[in-house]
């Protein structure tokens, strides 16, 4: 069954998903906002689906793969542009 | 002024004849946006030194002067997306539209604005300013990819690519005038093209004719190993089928696509259309798609639970701005795609989509064994003021409703300027194709544009 | 009377030693070199950049799963799992998540009980999926520091059935499963290098007893995971060291939290990891970039056919055919480059014993040609690293009285007749014990380096 209003600390859980630091303001604003889409979205349930298959892609493809090689024109040599520092590692701030 | 209305096919015969020369298209097209640019804000980025390649005379788009939309990488040239994130971002590889355009001798001058990611019908999401309609600088130039639809109606260039998820492409060519091509997923590489929707998202071009678009089509269509989702079947030879006879053909008028809300001045520019075809001895048929109505709720099920995963990758650590700087539209799919994703709502929310999707494809499938085309309206009004539904999330996504359950269905489509309302804004008419069968597409629109006659066009 | 009965279940996360990435076309070969060298826009989570999946994983993924017995998924797919940390590049793994590619396998070998009993145990395994490995972490100081060489390299994950109880079974199931792998030919399954992780996860059922002999098991209502630990030693401590915390919380009539815990191999002793405590959602999704994976039973089938003979079925064959004692098979099978060998140096052996006089061939002792070997072998007694021609030569002279050398003793023998004319006269005249003073002068000659009834025979042989 859909759901149709979305409390403050769903939207609190859901931004700690999304990893998002959302404003009181913006809390406030996307629960409004999310429900009102929900219940708009919510005339999806009168459609029976039981014996309907998904479809996540339309590509009727399948087994795309590519061989075992390595193809070093592909690889980034110059990272430039990109944030290391000069031991050529990224940082953050320390995790633990 | 000749050589900047001049579309792709008229250029090709310019440079081929020696009647101009491909710096001074160039040149000319430059002069143009600094003039005309700061006014409509369809170009984000400029490219300084756009390199002509003297040794691709021989190349099918040589010398022809083009823009993308923001959305694809650019190695060495600022890529943004339209979003404050990216803002500084310069991309370490090119996108395989861009890299087969270059490789066909064609000149990539500027990057266009759009809505942040793609989120928006109306370049107003953009971090960098709303790209104004060229037609009418109160309206909006539609979106996502309004920078491109405005670039090419105002001619800052002479194609743009474009990317459509929901109706990206089609939406602005109808507010602008141009022709955009929605082609079938699959038909051109996403490789290098920044992900809203990925099993939406399709790359195509925004032209000012048709012939044109099957020109560009021509090089950007094809199967690449780098995108798994192209099909390895060895695309047509667009431009040179469009003249064929349409005589005999049917075209679908789905009555599902006339009734929430459209614009009566719209309707009468699809009706004039109708009889446009009718002339041309065309079959006209009534046919029924009963899931559209359900096509809006499934696609924002689908592209923002797609978009709250793709937008991951934006954690400030090897390259751009931080999270923060996602803007409102960008966070609020992003809480909507993670709350349908989430545990205990997955089944009802994006499951739920995806099964209805099979059953908007179905109508399709339906429909096209009975019809060649389905022709309908690209959206349910003209152009929209600037500000007029920014703070309705709702209103906005409505904009989209008669080009979404094509994206769904993985089809092409086209966007063709029909005519243009009381007020001067222009309208277009949406041409729905099978799956794959963009040749027949564009032969069927070429013939429908040249029936239809010259209109006017931004001086 | 109720006691407390360990559930324990394991998650194997293997890298596969291809030589590009899992889903691009960097090279995967990325053990110690310089930080972020080997990365591309796929594996680095650029903006645009896309991933198509790697063929030979997949099939190695395949003969993985058919090496533990399990059924081979006719439709197969990749989905997205989201959780965000500095290590994964895009917010999300490609990994599988309701469609891997194999499951429902067993494994079973025999375990040897701490009286030598020797009995055969099943585990299950519940599925193998192929992902891709994350990037890096090292900290130092107050940063950080993230290397990408290692995201995208692909990661095979095993995760069998709770049905270890101790941690005798768990430690020995892990060495088969290596033993298979590296037959497999393919992951080094190098547990330093991390190619191989393992990751228990223990709770504690309570089975009360009654009176009455009836059992009453209560199921445990949490599970405690132990994080990447690299060797099998500590995997078994890790797991001692649950039972004994868990226990001591149980008893105290508390449940011991749900939670992910690390390994400290110094002290010995598991702690809590709180920066991974928070319940994960990981909003799994079909992966849209990737069309579905689709086997025939032909494509099965022919994967299947690249199977090489496993560890246990070697070691029987090798106590069947060469009638090996039992702990031997298993120390020789343990690695397939000595159990190669081993057969390669029989078969040497064999070859040079044919050139050889049989009955001038006493091997050491009443036993097996082949357990001669594999005695030199597992006692080191020779090099493996030797040719397995020369160690057949070697383990020819160290092990089996003859004649030293058959030249030496048909010159010695024509010389002795040469010198010693009256005593070849007086043989072949009926005297018959004169023979042995010929024998004597032959062991003379030869300082004695020669088995006397060979030398016999030869003379014999020869005056007829």
């Amino acid at each position: 069954m859909a759901k149709k209003t979305l409390t403050k600390e769903e939207i609190i859980h859901l931004s700690k998903l999304a990893n998002l630091s959302l404003t009181e303001e913006e809390i406030e604003i996307y629960g409004s906002q999310l429900s009102e889409i929900l219940s708009y979205i919510e005339q999806l349930e009168e459609v029976d689906t039981s014996k309907v298959s998904s479809t996540a892609q339309v590509t009727e493809l399948k087994n795309v793969t590519e061989e075992d090689e390595v193809k070093e024109e592909r690889s980034i040599k110059d990272l430039a542009g990109l944030k290391v520092n000069k031991d050529n590692y990224f940082t953050v701030k320390r995790i633990r | 002024m000749d050589i900047l209305k001049a579309s792709i096919s008229k250029l090709r015969q310019l440079i081929k004849d020696n009647k101009i020369s491909s710096e001074e298209i160039v040149a000319q097209i430059s002069e143009r946006i600094n003039k005309e640019n700061p006014k409509l804000n369809a170009l984000l980025t400029v490219v300084e030194k756009p390199e002509v390649n003297e040794n691709m005379k021989d190349k099918p788009l040589y010398g022809i002067a083009f823009t993308l939309k923001d959305t694809y990488v650019t190695k060495g040239i600022r890529t943004t997306a339209g979003s404050r994130l990216l803002e500084n971002y310069i991309p370490q590889y090119d996108a395989t539209v861009y890299k087969k355009l270059k490789e066909a001798g064609a000149v990539l001058i500027g990057k266009t604005n759009c809505d942040a990611w793609g989120h928006g019908s109306s370049t107003e999401n953009s971090d960098f300013g709303v790209t104004k309609n060229p037609w009418n600088q109160d309206y909006v130039a539609g979106g996502s990819s309004g920078g491109s639809a405005a670039a090419v109606a105002s001619h800052l260039s002479p194609f743009s690519i474009g990317e459509d998820t929901g109706g990206s492409i089609r939406q602005p060519a109808s507010f602008c005038s141009v022709v955009g091509l929605k082609v079938s997923y699959g038909l051109v590489s996403r490789y290098g093209s920044i992900a809203y929707a990925s099993s939406l998202d399709t790359v195509g071009p925004i032209t000012k004719t048709v012939e044109d678009c099957a020109l560009v089509l021509d090089v950007i269509a094809g199967n690449d190993n780098q995108d798994a989702t192209t099909n390895p079947a060895k695309p047509s030879h667009y431009s040179k089928s469009i003249n064929n006879d349409i005589k005999g053909f049917k075209i679908g008028i789905p009555k599902e696509y006339f009734v929430e809300g459209i614009d009566k001045e719209v309707a009468e520019q699809v009706e004039n259309s109708i009889k446009l075809f009718k002339k041309m001895g065309c079959e006209i048929v009534d046919i029924t798609m009963p899931m559209t109505r359900y096509a809006l709720s499934t696609y924002y099920l689908i592209a923002t639970s797609e978009t709250s995963s793709n937008l991951g990758r934006y954690d400030g650590i090897r390259y751009g701005n931080s999270r923060k700087d996602f803007g409102a539209e960008a966070k609020r799919r992003i809480m909507l795609g993670t709350f349908t994703l989430s545990a205990g709502y997955y089944d009802a929310y994006y499951k739920k989509a995806t099964k209805v999707r099979t059953l908007i494809k179905n109508d399709f499938d339906q429909a096209f064994k009975k019809v060649d085309i389905i022709l309908a309206p690209v959206s349910p009004t003209p152009a929209f003021k600037i500000g007029e539904k920014v703070n309705n999330p709702l209103q906005m996504y409505l904009s989209d409703i008669l080009t979404i359950p094509v994206n769904l269905a993985g089809i092409p489509a086209l966007s063709v300027p029909a005519g243009f309302t009381k007020y001067k804004l222009p309208v277009g008419v949406q041409l729905i194709g099978n799956r794959f069968e963009e040749e027949k597409l564009l032969n069927i629109g070429h013939k429908f544009e040249q029936e239809r006659g010259e209109l006017p066009s931004i001086d | 009377m109720y006691k407390y009965q360990p559930v324990i279940g394991l998650e194997i996360h293997v890298e596969l030693k291809t030589k590009s990435k899992m889903f691009c076309q960097d090279s995967a070969d990325y053990f110690g070199k310089k930080p972020n060298t080997h990365v591309c826009p796929v594996c680095l989570g650029l903006p645009g950049a896309l991933p198509v999946p790697n063929k030979k994983a997949i099939e190695w993924t395949i003969l993985i799963g058919q090496a533990l017995n399990c059924s081979i998924n006719k439709v197969s797919k990749f989905d997205r799992k989201h959780y965000f940390y500095p290590d994964l590049p895009k917010g999300y793994q490609i990994s599988q998540y309701d469609e891997p590619i194999a499951s429902n396998g067993w494994l079973k070998f025999q375990i040897s009980n701490f009286k030598f009993q020797i009995k055969e145990k099943k585990f299950r395994i519940h599925r193998v999926h192929l992902e891709e490995d994350t990037g890096k972490l090292i900290h130092s100081g107050s940063d950080t520091l993230v290397d990408f060489n290692r995201s995208g390299v692909p990661l095979v994950e095993i995760v069998t059935e709770p049905d270890f109880d101790n941690s005798d079974d768990v430690k020995r199931f892990l060495e088969e499963l290596h033993t298979i792998i590296r037959y497999l030919g393919v992951s080094d399954a190098d547990m330093e290098k991390g190619s191989m992780r393992l990751e228990p996860n223990i709770s504690l059922r309570k089975i009360s007893i009654q009176d009455s002999g009836f059992k009453i098991q209560e199921l445990p209502n949490y599970k405690v995971e132990v994080k990447n630990i690299n060797s099998f030693n500590f995997v078994k401590r890790a797991i001692e060291y649950e039972i004994k915390r868990q226990t001591e919380i149980l008893e105290k009539g508390e449940t011991p939290a749900q939670e992910t815990r690390g390994f400290d191999s110094v002290k010995g002793i598991t702690y809590s990891q709180r920066s991974k405590e928070e319940a994960h959602d990981y909003r799994y999704f079909p992966e849209p970039d990737i069309p579905p994976l689709e086997f025939t039973y032909k494509e099965i089938e022919d994967i299947k056919k690249k199977l090489p003979e496993l560890p246990s079925d070697k070691e029987k064959r090798l106590i069947k055919e060469y009638r090996l004692k039992a702990q031997d098979a298993f120390i020789l099978t343990r690695d397939l480059r000595i159990a190669d060998y081993f057969e390669k140096v029989t078969d040497e052996f064999n070859k040079l014993m044919l050139v050889q006089d049989k009955a001038s061939v006493d091997i050491e002792k009443q036993q097996s040609l082949g357990q001669t070997i594999a005695n030199l072998i597992v006692n080191k007694r020779l090099s493996t690293s030797l040719d397995p021609e020369e160690f057949a030569k070697k383990a020819i002279t160290s092990t089996v009285t003859y004649i030293a050398d058959r030249e030496k003793m048909d010159k010695a023998v024509s010389k002795v007749i040469d010198d010693f004319p009256k005593a070849v006269e007086d043989y072949k005249a009926g005297k018959t014990n004169s023979i042995m003073f010929l024998v004597g002068q032959v062991m003379k000659e030869m300082k004695g380096q020669v088995d006397a009834n060979t030398v016999k025979k030869k003379l014999i042989k020869i005056l007829k």
